[in-house]
């Protein structure tokens, strides 16, 4: 019945239909305030405990509110949230945050620390399988509590009063606030997540569109499976007076071409993202709107350093060094993007230190990679057996792996072929070690270098190389163990170097998101390095 | 007549069965898991997600289970990468989309392929048959993700239409073009062969020496038989189109089933493939059928041998 009546509806509204009045879809909305998006893809949840997207993180943020929010005025900066204000120990371990004692979530409950505890509790309970537990193990004992080894008692999370919550970390953590924008910070409702299955009903109706309760900005208004999610302004949100838009709707493009095409045709406010090959045709059709941001993001590629030969480190370097990255981010990726011989991408007050190869010229790394190629006992590429360059089957990394194939075989005279494989075989292929070279992404999940540095401990769930360096490993520990920014700074540096020297990955660019954004409905909107700029910031304007 | 409708539905359970066996077991061969993401799960989190979706047990075990809540309970199980969401509720959301997109794109693949078959065929072997076949060709050889940005950008512009997305009725209209022309180019070479072949029977040179016109040779004589390899192809094609077409989908935004097909596939989301799989088989049978019923309609022969 359901079918027959949304069949019925369509049919109905294709003959009742008129033409339109000339004013695209943009022009509309903009006259309504409400903000149109491309958001990537269809949201997997809006639960923070089981969303893992970061598609999911930008709706999750206009819904709900953490301890803190980003500053719309400053990069890494945060505002008050749901705290009023905060504080913390001479060593950065012991936090109280104070929450506002007003503060309501939508349906008029009051949002009390017990609800922070709660949400905490529920993401690292064994029992529930939350996968980005793994963001609290900062938390005194979250880690131990998630694989089940102690109790709750004795995880750094208590809620003092109803509106106090105390946490414990397992060391210093002066950047502890960044941690927190991450949408698996967020509280969540207790008493409707309990009325509705439980805290550890995985099927639990609590966080759907059309039961929504949250303590955010907006609340959902409608969601259509891979059309739209919108969102309308909460009436019980603190300052809900404040708010500049009447809704935002979220449509989940997943590809590229027809997202610019929509743009372009007037379909959206702010698009995701330009692929390469459209972005000069972008450009030029709308050169007010085309944005080019920094992006805390690194392509590289990883090596599998227990499979000869790239278990010698000479070979390693000089396919690093054989690789063009000027030309690779100028021809392949369009410019969209820095090349670079480090890890972490510039920001946070961080700056790796380059490796002397970024000094070189091209020839020279070129000379530089054949006599280290020559040295591993492979001069000329021969006796150099075929390895297999594993991407996803998206056009770029296709792309990007054949030119880099073409290099490293006129360069070296290697040849390695490359294997294109759909997503979810691409990352069984990887997590399981079953690869000689793969290609690869990392984005930070909060602005701070360990996000990127800490990806290579040995043992690492995501270092997937096999790569171990006890002094690395001592380097992260004492960079986590200080609580003076410069000197942990300087621990992450040295860390990174030691890395770099033994060449388990090469770092191909720091990418750069390309979109569009237009110039004349939207105001106020600034470049964030993990574009997670606040959308109630953002003001549409007819 | 009944005995053949009992025995065609008999068939038809027995090869969605099939259907549902053979892809139950396929897609638990392919490499990876529902719960594989950017990050990799600690070996603890992907146990337990495992066990609470059942995926812990062997797959005869897991088999068994599938089928105990679908005929016990009509469960068809949970959406394994939208947690929360039942694969009944993603199907009952984007069936109807790629219903009205089926039956709007097969209205006008009917509209225009047929007419043009006819066409053909009384102009047998001169320019306007050639102009027709030629771009029947081309509506065969140029495929739906070139055909659906050319119109997108094109067509798209002009008023009331729209160059992606759904956010209007009228946004039905360049995808149901787009998927219509493709099937019209099929339906319109299928038309003309069968017209050609009825048009040179010994009935039809009887009508005409009778000084029948030549309207109502090819409307009243030779139509209904003509039509015969066109109705058989539009079974399946229908069956097809109403299960969505993921380049079109993809190229307008269209929010129906193509997609879900292959991003629960990609994301190994098993209950969901299960799901669209079944709803496909049926979907395939009961054209399938209706089309056997059809043809019986139109072609005495089968009718004599339905009956006997």
């Amino acid at each position: 019945m359901r079918v027959l009546t949304g069949f019925l509806c369509i049919l109905s509204g294709i003959l009742l239909s008129s033409c339109g009045d000339g004013k695209s879809s943009a022009e509309k909305f903009a006259a309504e305030k409400i903000l149109l998006i491309g958001n990537n893809s269809e949201p997997q949840s809006l639960d923070p405990h089981k969303a893992t997207a970061v598609a999911d993180g930008k709706i999750i943020a206009t819904l709900l509110e953490g301890l803190v929010r980003p500053d719309p005025a400053q990069e890494a900066g945060v505002l008050p949230g749901a705290a009023e204000r905060w504080e913390h120990n001479e060593r950065a371990d012991e936090w109280l945050f104070y929450l506002h004692k007003d503060a309501v979530w939508s349906d008029g409950t009051p949002v009390t620390a017990q609800d922070f505890e709660y949400a905490y509790r529920r993401i690292l309970h064994p029992q529930f399988g939350g996968r980005y537990a793994e963001m609290l193990y900062p938390l005194q004992g979250a880690a131990a509590f998630n694989k089940g080894e102690t109790t709750w008692e004795h995880v750094g999370v208590k809620a003092v009063d109803a509106h106090t919550l105390k946490l414990t970390l397992n060391g210093p953590t002066p950047h502890l606030p960044q941690l927190l924008l991450h949408f698996t910070w967020s509280p969540i409702p207790a008493h409707h997540v309990e009325a509705n299955g439980g805290m550890f009903d995985r099927s639990s109706r609590w966080a759907r569109p059309d039961n929504w309760v949250g303590n955010g900005a907006y609340v959902t208004e409608a969601h259509h499976l891979n059309n739209y999610l919108s969102v309308t302004p909460n009436p019980k949100y603190r300052r809900a007076h404040e708010l500049k838009n009447k809704g935002i709707r979220f449509l989940p493009i997943v590809n590229g071409y027809t997202e610019t095409r929509m743009y372009l045709g007037g379909k959206l406010h702010i698009s995701n993202n330009v692929p390469p090959e459209m972005i000069s045709y972008a450009a030029a059709k709308a050169p007010q709107d085309f944005c080019r941001d920094p992006y805390y993001c690194t392509i590289f590629y990883r090596l599998n350093t227990t499979k000869p030969p790239l278990d010698d480190v000479r070979v390693r370097e000089a396919l690093s060094l054989a690789i063009d990255r000027d030309a690779l981010v100028h021809k392949v990726v369009r410019g969209a993007g820095t090349p670079t011989f480090c890890f972490t991408p510039p920001g946070a007050n961080y700056r790796a230190e380059q490796p002397a190869a970024a000094s070189l010229t091209q020839q020279e790394r070129e000379q530089r990679a054949r006599q280290l190629l020559a040295e591993a006992g492979y001069a000329g590429g021969q006796g150099f057996p075929t390895l297999e360059l594993m991407t996803t089957s998206r056009d770029v990394q296709r792309i990007m792996a054949e030119t880099i194939q073409a290099m490293w075989a006129e360069t070296l005279g290697i040849h390695v072929e490359i294997r294109a494989c759909e997503w979810t075989a691409y990352k069984a292929a990887q997590q399981g070690m079953e690869y000689d070279i793969s290609s690869s992404s990392w984005s930070g999940d909060y602005l701070d270098p360990a996000t990127f540095v800490e990806l290579w401990r040995s043992g690492g769930g995501n270092n997937c190389t096999d790569w171990g360096n006890p002094a690395f490993d001592a380097d992260t520990a004492a960079a986590t163990a200080t609580g003076d920014a410069a000197t942990r700074c300087h621990h992450l540096q040295q860390a990174e170097q030691r890395m770099l020297q033994e060449h388990p990955i090469i770092p191909l660019y720091h990418s750069e998101r390309t979109y569009l954004r237009s110039a004349r409905h939207i105001r106020g909107r600034q470049p964030r390095l993990l574009d997670n700029f606040p959308l109630d910031a953002v003001e549409v304007v007819p | 007549m009944i005995k053949l409708l009992l025995r065609r539905l008999g068939q038809g359970v027995l090869v969605i069965f099939v259907l549902e066996t053979i892809t139950f077991f396929l897609v638990r061969m392919l490499p990876g898991n529902p719960f594989l993401g950017e990050r990799k799960l600690p070996q603890h989190i992907m146990e337990q997600l495992n066990s609470l979706y059942g995926l812990n047990e062997s797959a005869l075990v897991q088999y068994y289970n599938y089928w105990k809540g679908i005929l016990l309970h009509g469960d068809f199980g949970p959406s394994l990468v939208r947690e929360g969401m039942q694969v009944t509720e993603i199907i009952a959301e984007s069936f109807p989309v790629s219903l009205a997109l089926g039956v709007v794109g097969m209205l006008i693949a009917i509209c225009i392929g047929i007419p043009a078959g006819m066409l053909s065929a009384c102009y047998r072997n001169r320019w306007p048959d050639a102009c027709i076949m030629l771009l029947a060709m081309l509506g065969i050889c140029i495929p739906a993700f070139v055909v659906g940005p050319v119109f997108g950008k094109t067509l798209g512009q002009l008023p009331g239409l729209s160059v992606a997305g759904w956010d209007s009725p009228l946004c039905i209209v360049l995808p149901a073009l787009t998927l219509g022309l493709i099937n019209a180019a099929y339906l319109a070479r299928l038309t003309r062969g069968g017209m050609l072949e009825v048009l040179t029977q010994e009935y039809i040179r009887t009508a005409r020496a009778k000084g029948a016109s030549g309207l109502r040779v090819m409307f009243i004589h030779a139509l209904r038989s003509g039509l015969l390899p066109a109705v058989s192809y539009l079974g399946p094609a229908f069956a097809a189109l109403i299960t969505g077409s993921f380049v079109v989908e993809t190229c307008f935004q269209v929010p129906g089933m193509g997609l879900h097909f292959v991003n629960a596939t990609t994301d190994r989301d098993y209950f969901l493939i299960q799901g669209l799989v079944l709803c496909y088989g049926i979907l395939i049978v009961v054209a399938n059928l209706i089309v056997d019923l059809v043809l019986i309609a139109l072609n005495p022969r089968l009718r004599a041998q339905g009956t006997a």
